[in-house]
């Protein structure tokens, strides 16, 4: 085998999604007349944004072999708690505790922070598996922001908190710059630091990684600490993008986090992918999510045909995996 | 042997190659019935390859078998089990949580009117283990059992599946004297009802001891196929290897002097330390610039003796102490902290075959390097100087882990430990399934590490591991330091008499 075949399949993890995507850009711009406009272009960019910040803290958590399930209801509860400690119109009904906005903003983060420490010591402490865990905290997550709301809508979110998810600066959305920020630092962390290291050496082997004499559980429990700060952010910023803070807001976005990391070919069995496979997940649901409302179809066909899509890039990407291991 | 009838099994030109690589060539092969055929050769010598053609696992190769006379080429096991080829791995494929009977019969339990027929099952292993001489409740859970047993019964399992050819990998490794010679008295009684066996280990003393013949295979080629009872155990391994090899087999043949310092300073100190069932009352002083040798059968506590000295288990009772400052570490990371580190048994459990060489080198010493930010230009600095002094091959540090050999890899492992010596090194059978060569490096480096001071604790099923290593030796049985050798000779069979 050449050096450059060997290469090749060494990227494959990367060059299979990005192949989808460039097939899926291509056909947009082939069936529909205004798809391809830099106005889309943003769009598409401020669409994937809340995923976006959600799903680099979750690769984290993909990368050492284990899952959140409780992304959603971290960024849901975070986002219902910047609003119910900022000062609220008047026809708002909820008994909230208005506060200064900086201090608004330091209590949600706390609060993210520390669901995520709860999370953090159930797996690591206690034993209980990821997947389990994190399911408990959704329901949990789901009951505070109940508690918190009570079946209304709360709308002002403190200025900054604003600013961020809804504001522009320069004509390019803030949300876009913050999220593009997230994948950056996510990027940068994974790649060029000691924990970043011990993250896909934690997924890669978590046996060899502990007689190498790797702290493993406090390598998880940072993970899972990181996943529920990003959402929680995700969260806040994503209530200023909808206008609102309302229970259940962000219960699509749990499959569509997961779907990004995974469909940009980080393995769900750890140790392999990274924030730029992330970022290439996160271009193909926004394409497809998006450039199916450009063309002529029925609406209640779109869910269908973008589950097959989404099939369509896993199935790619087990079969490049096996390529890969086989050299 | 007349020829009435033509051989259980035949093979004649067998050829095979990975990639290029020859693994086999032109080999012809005989067994006959009611025989025993030990199978011998260094790791990767082809004596594996030929036996996963045998048994269907692999159905791309040049040459012809045939089963009594007839041509076969099994294309899946499935295949080689209906013409009565079966095998034993060495990881057995017991079901844990099923009876002895269900195992004996899996897949095909009797059944009456649609429903297992609980009682002519349990009848008919215990009929059919008697017969091989083995006394188990059939009724008993597999898990609950010895392991000596537990492979005994899928002997059964494989016979009773109508095998009349049964291949066993390394059957001994596992087991204990007891335990051998109770597998050697079956395997009589098989082959006295005329099957046949195929005997693969490294332990050569086993092979000259159960075997009617002898083959060794050396470099994918069949060196030479002998009556056991002619030979002895020097012209095997000057066979396998291929040249003449007295240092090593000196080593362990005749009595060794041990070499023991009763004046340095001690390193790690161990006061009646007990973890649960597995080991208790452990005392033990490792002092630096000395190799201390355990030995002991396999299940004696040795596994996790080793895992409680690096805090992957955790004592229930006694002290540990590293230069005198007592030490409890509750986990691998604390351990590492205060100067222990740690080689397992299995590769597999200390290595990233999908990361490069380097990788596999710093990750012990990445806070050493840089605090926050990796530095990969010093990383790979570091592994090139192991890559060069421990003569790994290929000498690259970017190439993947999973692509070196088996005795490479094990480099890689102790060079891990290597850039910033530890205080107490901690090995678990670092030379289990190498071959000669890979041993000796494996010795040599070790020894090197002493010559440093360092304190190294070698911890092993295999007398000949610690006998060659060892400056000190202590036996553990049944979870208790038994006897303790330092000052004087000591033999083989004194350690084995010990254990």
């Amino acid at each position: 085998m050449t050096a450059m075949t060997a290469f090749l399949r060494n990227q494959m993890r990367i060059i299979a999604p990005f192949a989808t995507l460039i097939v899926l850009v291509v056909f947009f711009s082939l069936t529909s007349r205004s798809f391809v406009s830099l106005d889309n272009a943003a769009n598409i960019l401020t669409q994937i944004s809340v995923t976006g910040i959600i799903a680099v803290g979750l690769t984290f958590v993909i990368l050492c072999a284990e899952i959140d399930l409780s992304v959603a209801a971290i960024a849901n509860v975070t986002g219902i708690a910047v609003a119910y400690f900022t000062l609220q119109e008047g026809y708002v009904n909820i008994a909230n505790v208005p506060l200064p906005g900086v201090a608004a903003i330091l209590l949600a983060v706390l609060g993210c922070f520390l669901l995520g420490m709860v999370n953090a010591a159930g797996i690591t402490l206690i034993g209980i598996p990821s997947f389990i865990m994190t399911l408990a905290m959704m329901q949990i997550g789901a009951g505070i922001s109940a508690l918190l709301v009570r079946g209304q809508i709360a709308y002002a979110v403190p200025d900054l908190v604003s600013l961020l998810g809804a504001g522009r600066v320069a004509g390019i959305p803030c949300l876009v710059m913050v999220a593009a920020a997230f994948l950056l630092a996510g990027h940068l962390v994974l790649t060029y630091t000691r924990f970043g290291r011990y993250v896909y050496m934690v997924g890669g082997n978590r046996e060899a990684a502990e007689y190498a004499g790797v702290n493993v559980k406090l390598v998880l429990g940072a993970v899972i600490v990181i996943s529920a700060v990003c959402s929680g952010v995700a969260g806040m910023l994503g209530v200023a993008h909808f206008g609102s803070a309302q229970q259940n807001e962000f219960d699509g976005y749990l499959l569509d986090a997961i779907a990004a990391v995974v469909v940009g070919g980080t393995s769900l069995f750890g140790g392999r992918g990274g924030i730029g496979n992330t970022i290439i997940g996160l271009l193909i649901l926004g394409v497809l999510n998006n450039g199916l409302d450009h063309i002529q179809i029925d609406s209640f066909l779109k869910i269908l045909i973008r589950g097959l899509i989404l099939l369509a890039a896993l199935i790619i990407n087990v079969y490049v995996q096996k390529v890969r291991d086989s050299a | 042997m007349t020829e009435e009838a033509a051989p259980p099994l035949e093979l004649r030109g067998i050829s095979k190659s990975f990639g290029g690589v020859a693994a086999l060539r032109d080999v012809d092969f005989v067994l006959r019935r009611g025989e025993i055929h030990g199978l011998v050769g260094e790791n990767g010598a082809g004596k594996s390859t030929l036996m996963k053609i045998i048994a269907g696992l692999h159905s791309q190769y040049d040459g012809r078998m045939a089963i009594d006379g007839k041509p076969v080429h099994f294309r899946s096991p499935r295949e080689a089990l209906a013409a009565g080829i079966g095998m034993v791995h060495q990881e057995l494929s017991v079901v844990p949580d099923l009876t002895v009977a269900e195992n004996v019969y899996l897949g095909q339990q009797p059944t009456r009117g649609g429903i297992v027929d609980w009682r002519a099952m349990m009848e008919g292993a215990r009929r059919h283990l008697a017969s091989l001489g083995i006394e188990v409740d059939p009724g008993a859970r597999m898990g609950s059992l010895a392991i000596g047993l537990q492979q005994l019964i899928e002997l059964a399992r494989v016979l009773f599946s109508g095998a009349r050819i049964v291949i066993l990998d390394e059957p001994t490794s596992a087991l204990s004297p007891p335990e051998v010679q109770r597998l050697f008295e079956v395997l009589r009684g098989v082959r006295a009802s005329g099957r046949s066996i195929v005997f693969i280990s490294h332990f050569l003393d086993d092979v000259l001891a159960i075997s009617d013949t002898v083959t060794i295979f050396r470099n994918g080629r069949l060196i030479a196929t002998e009556a056991a009872a002619t030979i002895d155990k020097g012209w095997l391994i000057q066979r396998m290897i291929g040249r003449g090899h007295e240092e090593l087999e000196g080593s362990y043949t005749g009595a060794i002097a041990l070499n023991s310092k009763p004046d340095a300073a001690v390193v790690l100190g161990v006061r009646g330390l007990g973890a649960g069932r597995a080991f208790a009352d452990v005392s033990l002083d490792v002092r630096a610039g000395e190799v201390l040798g355990i030995y002991g059968f396999m299940g004696c506590g040795l596994i996790e003796l080793a895992r409680t000295l690096f805090g992957k288990l955790r004592a229930d009772a006694g002290t540990m102490a590293i230069d005198g400052k007592a030490l409890r570490p509750r986990s691998t990371a604390e351990a590492c902290r205060a100067g222990i580190a740690f080689v397992p048994e299995s590769r597999r459990s200390m290595l990233f075959h999908a990361e490069p060489v380097y990788r596999n080198m710093s990750i012990s010493v990445l806070g050493r390097i840089g605090r926050l930010l990796l530095r990969p230009s010093v990383e790979k600095e570091i592994a090139r100087r192991h890559v060069q002094s421990l003569s790994i091959r290929p000498p690259t540090v970017e190439t993947l882990l999973g692509s070196l050999s088996g005795g490479n890899q094990q480099k890689v492992a102790l060079a891990k430990w290597l850039t910033w010596p530890p205080k107490v090194l901690v090995l678990s059978e670092p030379t289990r399934g190498m071959d000669v060569g890979a041993k000796e490096d494996v010795v040599r480096i070790v020894k090197g590490l002493r010559e440093q001071g360092m304190g190294v604790v070698v911890l092993s099923t295999e007398p000949e591991t610690v006998l060659s290593l060892a400056d000190r030796i202590v036996v553990m049985k049944k979870g208790r330091i038994v006897r303790e050798f330092a000052g004087e000779t000591v033999s083989k069979d004194q350690l084995l008499e010990a254990a």
